[in-house]
């Protein structure tokens, strides 16, 4: 392996990925690639693996078999400090999980200073410019528990992009929100694409899917059966159960 | 308005019980009769009272010096029970789990005795040591069972979210975990540290002079055994309600703090 890789060479690479929840079959021999700034959207039924797939690739899921590189490390070698490989890949929850005893601010700044040793005035400045961002400014000082399910998910997107990421993972972001609050989210996350950001997003969104994907990879029952983009797989999807499925939900 | 009540708070006003019981509530007839049999005792019979009264406080503070230094390595061996009661490493938490059923099986006096005598074979400690250590060995197995619930009370999407911004397992736990879980593990350790004050009589047995060995020694000397363990029953009794009116008004608080 040479030192210096092309730039073309994936960020994530996902080759023959298994993982086997007692005798259910999550993840069946995934192999899926993601180049820097490409947008990537999952979608498939629920319990297809889509959030397996996604949630393996900061290892919060370990899988049993295969490999995953994450800028260019196998994150299924323990040898690889898996923290460290964390810090470069952001993710976003369905159900937020902000720090309750942290104001929105305090969320954002904790792992910068703590992880990435950056000084409190600095921190706190970034927390400010992304809080901005996320058009939230002005709700810095307050605690999770006042802030609407919209203004948590934004603040959240904040906290996993304080830490710099090159890679941004969203599981279902908008799935626990109510309707007139998704919207919010979701120009967030298209600015951020905009941005060209890397970003893998499990959702149910297919909205977003048009507007932002790259490629649209559609996953039935631990496999993925389509990877093709928006254009081509809502227009004109190849697999039966990929038209089901689209049929079921547009 | 809603602000003038946060302001409230933050000024540390004293926060209203919920339901009042009034005048008659068990805490005050304890408290206030207790403090009046002791007045009564003290004045209308000088003689022993006062005389055993003299003899007692520096057990009092063998009892409290015995309290304060069991409580704080209980509960440093209890966070770290709590953890390893929770680790998927199968060794970690079978060393964890079998601590907490041995020292849960075996009476503290035993337990006390148990430890003196075989740190005896080893080291020549201070009587006092050997206590602190006997004791905090058998409350941090309670701990231990306090801090696990604590930490099971947290949602595990915190330690995930923690995980997922770089945080490794012992960062995620002082810097989120914990910080919430102390809400839940202040009023039942507030309550055990209560319980310890109490079990502390059992370490003059080892011949540590806390309270109700003076106590003893006292009586031993002078056969005024019932007035002296009736004041040692009634400074006991004073120690506890007050700590356990402490105990309540710091629950009422949290409750408060959470509710708002």
């Amino acid at each position: 392996m040479s030192a210096t890789e092309p730039v073309t060479e994936p960020i994530i690479r996902m080759e023959r990925v298994t993982k086997n929840f007692g005798t259910l079959q999550a993840l069946r021999e995934i192999s899926l690639h993601v180049h820097p700034g490409e947008k990537v959207v999952i979608i498939g039924p629920s319990g297809s693996g889509k959030s397996t797939l996604l949630r393996s690739i900061n290892r919060l899921e370990r899988i049993d078999s295969g490999h995953i590189f994450v800028d260019g490390q196998d994150i299924t070698d323990i040898r690889n400090d898996i923290n460290k490989i964390r810090m470069e890949v952001g993710m976003v929850f369905q159900s937020f999980n902000l720090f309750p005893h942290k104001t929105a601010l305090q969320n954002l700044t904790l792992a910068p200073m703590k992880l990435r040793k950056i000084p409190r005035a600095e921190a706190e400045a970034n927390g400010l410019r992304l809080l901005r961002k996320v058009g939230i400014e002005d709700k810095a000082s307050v605690y999770p528990s006042r802030l609407s399910g919209g203004q948590q998910q934004r603040v959240a997107i904040a906290r996993a992009l304080a830490m710099n990421p090159k890679i941004m993972l969203f599981d279902e972001p908008t799935s626990a929100l109510d309707p007139e609050m998704i919207g919010e989210v979701l120009d967030v996350m298209v600015t951020l694409a905009r941005e060209g950001m890397t970003m893998v997003v499990v959702t149910h969104e297919m909205g977003f899917a048009r507007e932002v994907a790259d490629r649209v990879v559609f996953m039935d029952q631990g496999e993925i059966l389509e990877d093709r983009p928006p254009q081509v797989l809502f227009q004109q999807p190849s697999h039966p159960r990929t038209q089901k499925f689209l049929s079921q939900i547009l | 308005m809603k602000e003038k009540s946060v302001i409230n708070i933050t000024d540390g006003a004293a926060i209203p019980l919920k339901k009042d019981p009034g005048l008659f509530s068990a805490w005050r007839i304890a408290f206030f009769g207790s403090l009046s049999v002791l007045a009564y005792l003290l004045l209308s019979r000088p003689k022993p009272y006062v005389d055993i009264l003299k003899f007692l406080p520096d057990g009092i503070l063998v009892t409290f010096q015995v309290t304060f230094c069991s409580i704080f390595f209980a509960l440093f061996l209890g966070l770290i029970t709590g953890i390893g009661r929770i680790s998927r490493n199968r060794l970690i938490n079978a060393i964890a789990s079998t601590y907490v059923e041995v020292v849960r099986g075996i009476p503290l006096l035993v337990q006390l005795f148990y430890i003196y005598y075989a740190l005896g074979r080893f080291v020549r400690v201070p009587d006092i040591v050997a206590a602190v250590i006997a004791m905090s060995f058998c409350y941090g197995a309670y701990m231990g069972e306090v801090f696990r619930a604590g930490i099971e009370s947290i949602d595990k999407g915190q330690m995930e979210a923690a995980r997922s911004l770089g945080f490794n397992p012992s960062q995620s736990m002082f810097y989120v975990i914990l910080p919430q879980a102390w809400r839940t593990i202040l009023p039942p350790v507030g309550n055990e540290f209560i319980a310890l004050l109490k079990d502390t009589s059992l370490v003059s047995i080892l011949a540590v002079a806390d309270l109700l060995r003076r106590g003893r020694e006292f009586a031993s000397e002078t056969f005024t055994y019932f007035e002296t363990y009736t004041l040692i029953a009634l400074i006991y009794l004073l120690i506890t309600l007050i700590l356990s009116k402490l105990v309540s008004i710091m629950e009422e608080r949290l409750r408060y703090y959470e509710r708002h």
